[in-house]
């Protein structure tokens, strides 16, 4: 069916936004079709974004762990962190639409930043909602988005963290469906948000793809990215699917069984925010509160795709904790003289125990992000 | 039942209220008193954690009724009576999570079996026929929303799967109190009529006596959400305040 992986997807929204996601879903087909579209994408990417990002061997890490890594510098693109893909990506498609307003939700600020970014860029009213949770505990972020000349509004209902952001953003959409665009930013909500952020990340997997082949003559034995939304990992993987590479996403293990991000892990199917996918809930079908000491990935869904390549087992999704995350932040900053997001941390944690059991084989990592903006947490920890 | 409810009754409103606001046994009070205040049916929100739909003061009802400890268990058990003890048509509208939570056909026949005549989901699917054929199969009403940014052919194909009445959005935007009806609805309205027998009620912003008044000379029933709850929201004594707030938009 239109818009499903396998049971998951779809698009559950207000009839009053259904024939704006018609008329995006036309929009990106055509620009899909569109050469001059994709070449204007591919230079927004090459001369603003910074692409292709390196793809690093991580030499002292590979001789700590005992494994080959090999990582993908997402954290090397302009505003730091792969959000600026899709960012860039969506905003000439809105320009395309002739849309003069976008709005957009942030977490940990990374899309939120991207999002302000490409407006400067394009000098595109932008407006950002974010919860005020998150505004707290990522003040710096909020401050690069008012100087970006985004308006960041505070969202105070609910757990007024990243679900709380979508909620109002869609509510807004709703309001001034005519002339706003929503520049969702990861790889959920309603069809076609999914295949849209997918096809905009697929340019992390590609590359990454390349580059392996053209340094080592074969593709990895496993790639690993952390899983929120999962806009990094989808884009990573992408390329791979069809690959014998195993592929792993990690998921927010947060302080553990009961407070924690991972919906996959923990979730049962449901539908929030337009798609049906894992979601985190109770017995009657309201959304829990997360927890993860990576804001990036504390959401209570996960994107419909990797609900799907978790029920057909193609990708595994496996769990790291808040410490977990943390000791690898260090661990890399340490050995390679690279600071990674809390959200990519996650990823970097999984080699020690999948390490164990894997000497030897040859890794590829999406560091999806820089971890600037959380040296107050970092900081604030007791580790 | 419903829509013959809506038609005959001369000033047909429905009044929307959250379930467990400010407790069930007082939702249980509300529903007795606008069924004996006149309601043409009365729509009972199942309060749900991600309201995407829906403006502060059904958002900040919701919230309530949750932290209050509602539960569906508690709420089917209520139903059954609040259904049993009026002859008003009583439509549950529920976002589509709690209600998939432990099966949307079961969920369904539960409503059916406790006397529910109609059932609202804001989220549905895009295509929703199979939900549409069991709720025909059943007879529960499943009514759906037409909002003004909807095209024709896509009216005629919610029109085609819709029961009850036909819920009419007023406005581009979520549930909650306005200043204004807008401009051009009374032609949306006369658009959707000229396509259906059903009656067709316009809900979204309704929030004072002209509004129903200059609505019901086009459109066969209003639906008052926001203005009501806003009403039982800190009120000591819920029935009392929603009958005084419903008898200033009947007489």
């Amino acid at each position: 069916m239109k818009g499903y992986f396998g049971e998951f997807g779809g698009q559950y929204v207000p009839e009053t936004l259904l024939p704006a996601l018609e008329e995006l879903e036309a929009a990106f087909a055509e620009a899909c079709l569109d050469k001059k579209f994709q070449e204007e994408f591919d230079s927004y990417m090459k001369d603003y974004v910074g692409r292709p990002t390196p793809l690093t061997y991580a030499k002292r890490l590979s001789n700590h762990i005992g494994m080959n890594i090999w990582l993908k510098r997402e954290d090397l693109n302009h505003t730091g962190a792969h959000k600026i893909n899709n960012a860039i990506g969506q905003i000439l498609l809105a320009r395309r639409m002739g849309k003069n307003r976008i709005i957009a939700e942030t977490g940990a600020g990374q899309h939120g930043v991207a999002t302000a970014t490409a407006c400067a860029l394009f000098g595109i009213e932008c407006i950002v909602y974010m919860g005020s949770e998150d505004i707290k505990r990522q003040h710096v972020n909020v401050e690069r988005m008012r100087l970006l000349g985004a308006d960041v509004i505070p969202v105070t209902t609910g757990s007024a963290t990243l679900k709380d952001a979508v909620s109002e953003a869609i509510r807004d959409w709703v309001t001034n469906v005519d002339n706003t665009y929503y520049l969702l930013g990861s790889a959920v909500g309603p069809h076609p948000y999914p295949i849209m952020v997918r096809h905009f990340q697929s340019i992390i997997g590609a590359e990454a793809r390349q580059q392996i082949l053209e340094e080592k003559g074969r593709l990895p034995d496993v790639i690993i990215a952390c899983v929120g939304g999962g806009s990094n990992a989808i884009g990573m993987f992408s390329a791979f699917l069809d690959d014998p590479v195993e592929l792993i996403g990690v998921e927010a293990y947060g302080r553990g069984d009961s407070e924690n991000a991972a919906s996959i892990a923990f979730g049962l199917p449901g539908v929030l925010h337009g798609a049906k996918s894992y979601l985190l809930q109770d017995k009657d079908g309201q959304i829990l509160s997360t927890h993860s000491i990576a804001p990036g990935l504390d959401y209570p869904g996960v994107g419909p795709e990797h609900s799907w390549l978790a029920s057909t087992g193609r990708v595994s999704y496996k769990l790291v904790d808040d410490r977990q995350a943390l000791v690898a932040f260090f661990l890399l900053t340490r050995l390679e003289g690279i600071m990674p997001a809390l959200e990519s941390s996650h990823a970097i944690a999984y080699l020690d125990k999948y390490g164990q059991t894997h000497k030897g084989h040859t890794v590829i990592v999406n560091l999806s992000g820089r971890g600037d903006k959380d040296l107050h947490t970092v900081l604030g920890s007791d580790l | 039942m419903i829509s013959e409810a809506i038609k005959n009754t001369p000033r047909a409103i429905i009044p929307y209220i959250t379930a467990g606001l400010p407790s069930l046994d007082e939702t249980g009070e509300i529903i007795s008193v606008l069924s004996s205040l006149g309601a043409a049916a009365i729509e009972i929100g199942i309060p749900f954690s991600d309201p995407m739909a829906d403006g502060p003061v059904i958002q900040k009802a919701s919230k309530m009724a949750i932290d209050a400890g509602f539960s569906l268990d508690d709420f089917f058990y209520h139903l059954n009576g609040w259904c049993a003890s009026i002859h008003t048509p009583i439509i549950v509208m529920s976002y589509i999570n709690p209600i998939m939570r432990r099966g949307i056909y079961k969920t369904m026949d539960r409503l059916k079996a406790c006397g529910v005549s109609g059932l609202i989901v804001p989220d549905l699917p895009s295509d929703p026929r199979d939900i549409f054929d069991k709720a025909n199969a059943i007879g529960l009403d499943l009514i759906r929303l037409v909002a003004p940014t909807t095209r024709t052919d896509r009216t005629r194909q919610i029109l085609d799967q819709c029961m009850g009445f036909v819920y009419a959005v007023s406005v581009k935007g979520v549930t909650g109190t306005r200043e204004h009806i807008p401009e051009g609805l009374r032609q949306q309205i006369k658009h959707i009529k000229s396509m259906t027998n059903l009656p067709v009620c316009v809900g979204f912003g309704v929030s004072k006596k002209g509004h129903v008044d200059d609505i019901l000379t086009f459109a066969d029933g209003v639906i008052v959400g926001s203005y009501l709850v806003e009403k039982i929201i800190g009120s000591p004594n819920p029935a009392d305040a929603i009958s005084t707030a419903f008898l200033s938009l009947i007489e």
